[in-house]
């Protein structure tokens, strides 16, 4: 069994905030850690518009289910940022400098998280753990 | 201008790389940091009730907002869903955007279109710590 261990600090002096967080990344409703990892990097364009980063499975089994996915805009001009969706709903903003990590149930197959680059090239980083991917039929 | 900086790290044993990255939250095309926060906070839930937690008319929509969620429960069988809807969808939708399980955290830009809603998988007492950075 895998071991995937996720911790998140945020602080601010200002406002007075402090928290720190770590958990381990689990299959489905089970303490079985998640065993299905993928990660790289990339750029998008301006011009290419919405692009799929990660599709949905179109298997039954796979969807609904305990997923995580996390993405970090690579991009140093502060102004380039990417629109991060789930299909046609936009989640935000993602700006230059900025990470991102949630949940991804995969609710069906149209669930696929696209991003668009706004203002120019965005590099990223970014990376999806499963519980589970049924292959599918060679073609 | 407040400063607020959030750090991830992402370790695991399925290949040898590894995550960390820091983040100081700041406006959209700006250097300047967000200056608000509603602080952290806890709210209990005793329904499979879907309730919105984050409402669309805290933020100003297309920012640069940001939304922390942790399921503070220890049980990895019971969770809420997190959805970009009115009221949270339990599943095969693609406004629901996952499952917090106990003790899993997320943290994500929010739009500010629409509502951030939960929904508990059971009605036994679960809690949720969230809070909200916006411009």
């Amino acid at each position: 069994m895998a071991t995937t261990t996720a911790t998140i600090d945020i602080t601010s002096a200002e406002l007075g905030i402090s928290l720190n967080a770590s958990t381990n990344l689990s299959k489905t409703g089970t303490s079985t850690g998640l065993e299905l990892m993928d990660a790289g990097y990339g750029e998008v364009t301006v011009a290419h518009g919405a692009k799929a980063l990660l599709e949905a499975s179109q298997v039954a089994g796979d969807q609904d289910t305990s997923n995580y996915f996390y993405l970090s805009n690579k991009a140093t001009d502060e102004t380039y940022y990417l629109i991060v969706k789930i299909h046609d709903q936009i989640v935000g903003r993602l700006s230059a400098g900025d990470w991102m990590f949630m949940p991804w149930s995969q609710g069906d197959g149209d669930a696929e998280i696209n991003i668009t680059a706004t203002n120019g090239t965005c590099a990223y980083e970014y990376a999806v753990f499963k519980s589970a991917y049924t292959l599918v039929d060679a073609t | 201008m407040a400063t607020i900086t959030a750090n991830i790290t992402l370790n695991s044993d399925i290949t040898s790389h590894s995550i960390s990255e820091t983040m100081t939250m700041r406006k959209l095309g700006s250097t300047s940091g967000l200056d608000n926060s509603t602080g952290i906070a806890l709210k209990k839930f005793t329904s499979t009730n879907a309730v919105a937690v984050i409402e669309q008319d805290e933020v100003t929509d297309s920012k640069a907002s940001k939304v922390y969620m942790r399921n503070s429960g220890s049980s990895k069988e019971d969770f809420f869903y997190v959805a970009i809807n009115a009221s949270a969808a339990a599943a095969t939708t693609t406004e629901t955007i996952g499952r917090l399980y106990g003790g899993d955290w997320m943290l994500i830009p929010y739009e500010g279109a629409v509502n951030l809603t939960v929904a508990p998988s059971t009605a036994s007492d679960m809690t949720l710590e969230y809070g909200l950075f916006y411009e």
